[in-house]
């Protein structure tokens, strides 16, 4: 038994779902019927009398818990506090129940895969609540609730175990705080300072003054040196299209701390990064023979959606979009001139060459390793021959994408995004021009 | 980015830090227990296999004080990659758990008190023990408050009423050994379950249905 996954089924004002207990005899009544047929066993068998005698209390107890009501069915009622959360992010399921009447309520939570019980999994009474957090990203089921109503003399339980509702577990977001621009951006409105003059805020330089400029604009210190009136100049803001591109194939490393962990995770906060900087930031994700995308776009509810979309391809379904090349990218999806960022283990070889092919197509491209595993280590001569084989390997992929004029930075999920990046954040990285 | 739910009330723990209270209902459950064992098997018997039943009541009482005490231990529910030692652990928790011990030593118990002579007050104090041993167990193992006991009270009162009777039963004087005297006294012992079957709607009323 279990309940409905769509929110609005166990909404606030929603009624309860009826269910069914199976009512049986408790422990307790099972011991002391132990007793009293045992004693009045001995007392037929030794025809000894005052056996009969200490069978009555149990018996009677028995006989007078017999008379107690049992309702056959009972109304639950499950809220989730949200059906969506971040890894590590407290989340609240209230449960009720109604028509117990003056039975007890026990209630126990058996919390699923990757889902942390906070406090008690065990209350008592009609309304309670349980806290938990899930712990890795993914369609999570919270788990089983079993609840056990005791009659008023202990003496019979009905049980019923319920199935609660999923969760959406979104990757927790790395830190990030700076973004990667583009040295060439489109011609349109943003907040990152362009190469062209415009009618930003930061400071381009001083030119002379023509009819038809702003007499705010003079730069009366500078007139006077030469003579002249000099006009200040300043940047245009614009914004650029980031495109995330993240590479599932390959999952190795311990889970919770995997390469594809720390993909989702970094991919998250490149996507809230670029998007509080007024970029339009969407996601391609790549993964055995199917290729998923969302093309980029602006706004909050884009952070979402890109998690949502890395989501479905992990869950194994289309996603937004669907393809099976990347050659075959529509522009919407891969704009000409976007940085696309990619979040990879770099262990695919057909991967790596999709990113050369990219490139050579004229798209500026930075490369966030996410590989922090090794071969086991073994201590037998060939194992450490292959492992120091396996290594210069993937030097050489490195490097070979390096000579390309891709940049690989490494990234080991515990540090802020921030820091790998900054050799590219300081200043605008150049755009190869796009020839697609 | 971690969204705040508000503030979370938690509801009453059950499990957790084990209070004074539940220490000593089940310190007063292993206690009765092992006041009925030395109470049945006292003095030593030698005869109808006394020695297994001693064995078996003292095994079945002191597991079922194991239970009581290792009844907040949680269980994971995937043991695979643990190590032997602590796989083997879970194992006897669960086999502590799964065993009905109290059944075991009751019936024990029973059957130490038959090896003896006739002793019917005896045996009426150990069947008041018995059921004090039996409800102190059952609130050990609830985490209950002897409260809940409190609807039970007047039945409980009857069946103290009717374990004195019985033993009064087994003090018949008879006029002496034979089939006629033992089917006197189990009239009686019949008799006296008859009264309480009637006493019984008036002492514990139906709850009212709905």
């Amino acid at each position: 038994m279990a309940f409905p996954s769509r929110p609005n089924e166990t909404g606030r004002d929603a009624p309860g779902i009826e269910f069914s207990l199976r009512w049986r005899s408790s422990r307790h009544a099972r011991r002391l019927l132990t007793l009293g047929l045992a004693a009045l066993f001995i007392a037929t068998v030794a025809r000894r009398p005052e056996f009969a005698g200490l069978a009555a209390p149990a018996l009677l107890l028995l006989a007078a818990g017999r008379s107690q009501r049992r309702p056959p069915r009972i109304s639950l009622r499950a809220r989730p506090s949200t059906r969506r959360a971040f890894e590590g992010e407290l989340v609240a399921i209230d449960m009720a129940v109604e028509g117990q009447g003056d039975d007890s309520v026990q209630w126990t939570l058996h919390p699923g895969r990757e889902i942390d019980p906070v406090g008690a999994t065990t209350a008592d009474g009609p309304q309670v609540r349980f806290t938990f957090s899930p712990q890795r990203w993914g369609r999570r089921q919270i788990g089983t609730m079993d609840l056990v109503l005791r009659d008023r003399w202990r003496l019979a339980e009905g049980h019923l175990t319920v199935e609660l509702p999923a969760l959406d577990c979104y990757p927790a977001p790395a830190e990030q705080r700076t973004q990667v621009v583009l040295s060439r951006l489109p011609n349109r409105l943003g907040e990152h300072a362009g190469r062209t003059f415009g009618d930003g805020i930061e400071f381009a330089g001083v030119r002379e003054y023509v009819p038809g400029d702003r007499q705010r604009s003079i730069n009366w210190p500078a007139s006077t040196r030469r003579g002249r009136l000099q006009v200040n100049t300043f940047a245009a803001e614009r914004s650029q299209d980031v495109v995330l591109l993240v590479d599932s194939t390959s999952d190795v490393g311990e889970p919770g701390t995997s390469a594809l962990d720390l993909a989702l995770r970094g991919a998250a906060a490149a996507a809230r990064a670029y998007l509080e900087g007024r970029d339009r930031v969407g996601v391609i994700t790549y993964h055995w023979g199917a290729i998923g995308w969302l093309a980029p776009g602006l706004g909050r509810r884009q952070v979402y959606r890109i998690i949502d979309a890395m989501l479905a391809s992990e869950r194994g379904g289309t996603g937004p979009a669907y393809g099976t090349s990347m050659a075959r990218l529509p522009r919407a999806a891969l704009p000409p001139g976007a940085l696309v960022v990619v979040f990879s283990p770099l262990l695919d070889q057909r991967f790596i060459e999709t990113l050369r092919d990219m490139r050579e197509r004229g798209f500026t491209i930075l490369v966030v390793d996410v590989l922090n595993a090794d071969p086991p280590v073994r201590p037998r001569s060939t194992d450490r021959m292959a492992r120091r084989i396996w290594r210069m390997e993937q030097e050489a992929i490195r490097f070979s994408l390096r000579e390309l004029g891709v940049p690989v930075v490494h990234w080991d999920g515990i540090q802020s995004l921030d820091l790998p990046l900054a050799r590219y954040t300081r200043r605008p990285l150049i755009a190869s021009g796009s020839r697609r | 980015m971690t969204r705040a739910i508000g503030p979370v009330h938690v509801g009453p723990v059950v499990i957790g830090p084990v209070d004074a209270g539940t220490v000593a209902i089940r310190a007063a459950a292993g206690l009765l227990g092992a006041g009925c064992v030395v109470w049945a098997a006292a003095p030593l018997v030698h005869k109808g296999w006394a020695t297994l039943a001693l064995v078996l009541a003292i095994a079945g009482v002191a597991a079922g004080a194991l239970r009581l005490v290792l009844s907040g231990v949680p269980v994971p529910e995937d043991a695979f990659l643990l190590p032997a030692s602590l796989r083997a652990c879970l194992r006897f928790l669960e086999m502590l758990r799964r065993v009905p011990w109290e059944e075991g030593a009751v019936i024990a118990l029973v059957w130490l008190e038959v090896m003896h002579r006739s002793r019917p007050w005896h045996t009426a104090f150990l069947g008041a023990a018995l059921i004090a041993y039996l409800l102190a167990t059952h609130l050990a193992e609830s985490d209950a408050s002897p409260a809940v006991l409190r609807p039970q009270a007047r039945v409980l009162a009857v069946g103290a009423g009717l374990l004195a009777l019985g033993a009064g039963a087994g003090m018949l004087s008879a006029t002496g050994p034979g089939p006629g005297s033992a089917l006197l006294r189990l009239v009686a012992a019949g008799a006296l379950i008859a009264a309480a079957a009637l006493v019984l709607p008036f002492v514990a009323p139906p709850s009212p249905r709905d």
